[in-house]
């Protein structure tokens, strides 16, 4: 019967294909190594493992909850000896309409005030192309060139000023 | 790390390769050129008979690594190249058949020569179709120029800045520069970038040299707004020695106005606002110039700091075909790489990665960024030299770096079938120190052909490539709601910015932080800065003064 015999060559023949192959390729991997060693175009390996080495122990000790010299709070106080309340208390004057606004509140108070903002655009115009507008991601940017091809919606948002970890979820957006 | 000039070393060769270049040149090169086969992948092989099987001319064996001998062309296996050094004396350098790599049969092991490598090179470039669009020869004009330019223009100025010490809360020992900035209801994304933009030595060199001066902007434009005039206030106020924090309020008012759809009370990205900023810096200090496409001229101070070229370049396949094109850039977006498992040792991208086992890596990114890129079999562009659509490579590389280079961690991702994004959490391990070499397109290009020593375009830039990092704006909590922090770096020692609090913290706590936008600089920026700020002031006793800060301070 000559079947298996056939089937057990093709099958050998294959294994010392793949094997010559695999063999090649090694070959390439050393050799492609030999070179950039020789010319000094290789990394410096130790100074990355120390890297390496020096940020695990560095996050496995800021993850120690024995180790929270790294206060979340607020009510801390700074490098000049410094205290501030959560929400900025200062007063000035607001540049549009003159009244006087806290500190903390001005961005809400100006958004207002100037007539930007969601609701205010939204009470402007109602049509469907403002709102599309709104959630438009076209960079106003003439010297960035998006190269990669991620889409726009890439933004990461941040909160009001709070205890470090409390999500303060105002004026989120739907996604788009 | 040590740098070397050029970026490779040219290795001594053995005695044996030094005796064949004594005796005969490059005449076996040159030869060797039209029995060498080039692929569009960079391979080099050497194929002189090409309907046969190579075979070693002693025991017929085929397997293996065979060697062409440069003076008889006869090929041995690895068995017999050294007895055929021996029998036939001169005979010491061959060729790796399937590689194009010299081999010494004496010492049995390969070796290197420029020369060499420039005909395996050359044959590369005489096999590819020529470049049509022509970008490819374009010589570009040396850095020199630019890179000293900035330099020496801020500093020869010697504008001395008057600074008053009148705040005696100024606490002398804290570097300037430092200084709370207020919350003014979901801005801190603008804070973060602002404290980061503080400390870059280009921007505080440019406003604190009065180079903006808000006089002269005013009587020059009617134009009111002026987002730079507005930075000049900032950088003033925080420079000034008074550390109550600031409220930037009137910026706000001004980037709003400027900004139509970025200008709401809700929370943002602080990216988009970095990018807004250099925008509106540019539209009012750019304009005034040749309107160049290519900002690599552009002198507005936002371009002269962040502005660089980026090369892109998608190769053919099928026939070899590259077609290069140049983009200015002024940061870099990186996406994650989550190959590295440091416990098994391996690549883990089959298995769903479990973020705690993996390890980002900086480093990682920017191979990521640099790889060659296969696009499938639905993106098949087409070629100009085969005249139609085929597959290809894409491959990015620096053609020039920027004095600060920002780089932006795309923290996030979307899943188009849940039709929704979510941010990633993964750290990211990052140097201080950066060296840019191996993502310079002369490293990447040299690289495709195997890293022959020869000198492709960019290598004669003498840009500085080693960077360090000053700034660092990371962000917590989720996609749609969390908060920015900015960590600096001054004089060696690292600083939390978050909104009007200013601590010190332990490099460990940067190290170990989740960052989203990582501000780098040239290192002889980054030295100069550090030695600026040393010469700090301190209150004398009695009431206010004023002290004379040199130089760029």
């Amino acid at each position: 019967m000559s079947a298996p015999n056939e089937d057990t060559m093709s099958s050998q023949l294959s294994s010392h294909f793949f094997g010559d192959l695999l063999d090649s390729i090694i070959v390439d991997v050393a050799s492609e190594c030999h070179r950039i060693a020789r010319l000094g175009l290789d990394r410096n390996l130790e100074e990355e493992e120390e890297e390496l080495r020096l940020s695990t122990q560095a996050r496995v000790r800021v993850a120690d909850p024995s180790n929270s010299g790294e206060a979340n709070s607020k009510y801390v106080v700074d490098i000049f000896g410094q205290s501030h309340p959560p929400i900025a208390s200062e007063i000035f004057e607001c540049m549009n309409c003159g009244r006087s606004i806290m500190a903390g509140r001005f961005a809400p108070h100006l958004e207002k005030c100037m007539g930007k903002g969601r609701k205010a655009r939204l009470k402007a115009t109602r049509s469907s192309t403002a709102a599309q507008n709104r959630y438009s991601r076209g960079s106003p940017v003439s010297s960035y060139s998006p190269y990669s091809n991620s889409t726009s919606t890439s933004r990461l948002s941040n909160g009001t000023p709070g205890v470090g970890g409390e999500e303060y979820s105002n004026g989120t957006f739907e996604e788009p | 790390m040590s740098k070397q000039n050029p970026s490779y070393t040219n290795p001594k060769p053995c005695k044996h390769l030094a005796d064949y270049k004594l005796r005969h040149g490059l005449t076996g090169f040159k030869t060797l050129q039209n029995c060498l086969k080039t692929t569009p992948y960079g391979r080099t092989s050497v194929s002189k008979h090409k309907s046969e099987t190579p075979r070693c001319s002693l025991c017929f064996g085929y397997q293996g690594r065979l060697y062409f001998c440069l003076i008889c062309s006869s090929i041995t296996c690895s068995s017999h190249a050294n007895g055929h050094s021996q029998s036939h004396h001169g005979h010491e350098i061959s060729v790796d058949v399937e590689r194009a790599e010299l081999y010494c049969c004496v010492c049995r092991d390969q070796v290197y020569d420029p020369d060499f490598d420039r005909a395996v090179v050359s044959k590369h470039f005489m096999d590819m179709p020529s470049n049509v669009n022509g970008v490819e020869g374009v010589v570009e004009e040396s850095n020199k120029r630019r890179r000293l330019g900035l330099g020496l223009e801020l500093e020869s100025k010697r504008s001395k800045r008057l600074i008053s010490m009148a705040d005696r809360r100024a606490k002398s020992i804290f570097p300037l520069g430092l200084r709370g900035l207020n919350n003014l209801g979901n801005t801190c994304f603008m804070n973060s970038v602002l404290q980061a933009l503080f400390h870059a030595p280009p921007l505080r060199n440019y406003f604190l040299s009065d180079r903006h001066n808000r006089q002269s902007c005013r009587k020059r434009s009617s134009d009111r707004l002026c987002l730079p005039c507005d930075i000049d206030v900032i950088f003033s106020a925080v420079f000034s020695g008074d550390r109550t924090p600031y409220s930037p309020a009137r910026f706000l008012y001004s980037w709003w106005q400027h900004s139509e759809n970025l200008a709401s009370y809700e929370q943002q990205d602080a990216h988009e606002f970095f990018i807004s900023m250099l925008d509106q810096i540019h539209e009012k200090e750019g304009k005034s110039q040749n309107k160049d496409k290519d900002n690599r001229d552009c002198q507005c101070i936002a371009h002269k700091a962040f502005s660089g070229l980026l090369r892109s370049d998608v190769t053919c396949t099928t026939c070899g075909f590259t077609s290069t094109t140049y983009d200015p850039c002024v940061d870099i977006s990186l996406n994650l790489d989550m190959s590295f498992c440091p416990s098994t040792g391996m690549t883990n991208r089959t298995t769903k990665p479990n973020e705690n086992a993996i390890i980002s890596t900086l480093l990682g990114c920017l191979d990521l960024f640099t790889r060659p890129e296969k696009l499938g079999p639905d993106q098949k562009l087409y070629c100009q030299n085969c005249q139609e659509r085929r597959n290809s490579l894409k491959q990015m590389s620096i053609r020039r770096l920027p004095i600060v280079l920002c780089l932006h961690i795309k923290r996030f991702e979307h899943s188009t079938i849940r039709k929704m994004s979510r941010k990633i959490d993964q750290y990211l391990q990052f140097p201080f120190s950066l060296d840019m070499t191996p993502y310079l397109s002369s490293s990447i290009v040299r690289n495709r052909f195997g890293n022959r020593i020869f000198a492709f375009e960019g290598d004669e830039s003498e840009t500085c490539t080693e960077f360090e990092v000053f700034a660092l704006v990371t962000h917590s909590g989720m996609l749609e709601s969390g908060h920015y922090v900015t960590y600096v770096r001054v004089r060696n020692q690292w600083y939390k910015c978050d909104d009007a609090w200013i601590t010190e913290v332990d490099e460990g706590v940067v190290r170990a932080s989740q960052c989203y936008l990582m501000y780098y600089v040239q290192k002889g920026f980054y030295y100069k800065a550090s030695e600026d700020l040393s010469c700090l002031p301190m209150s004398p006793p009695g009431g206010e003064s004023y002290l004379p800060i040199a130089g760029c301070c």
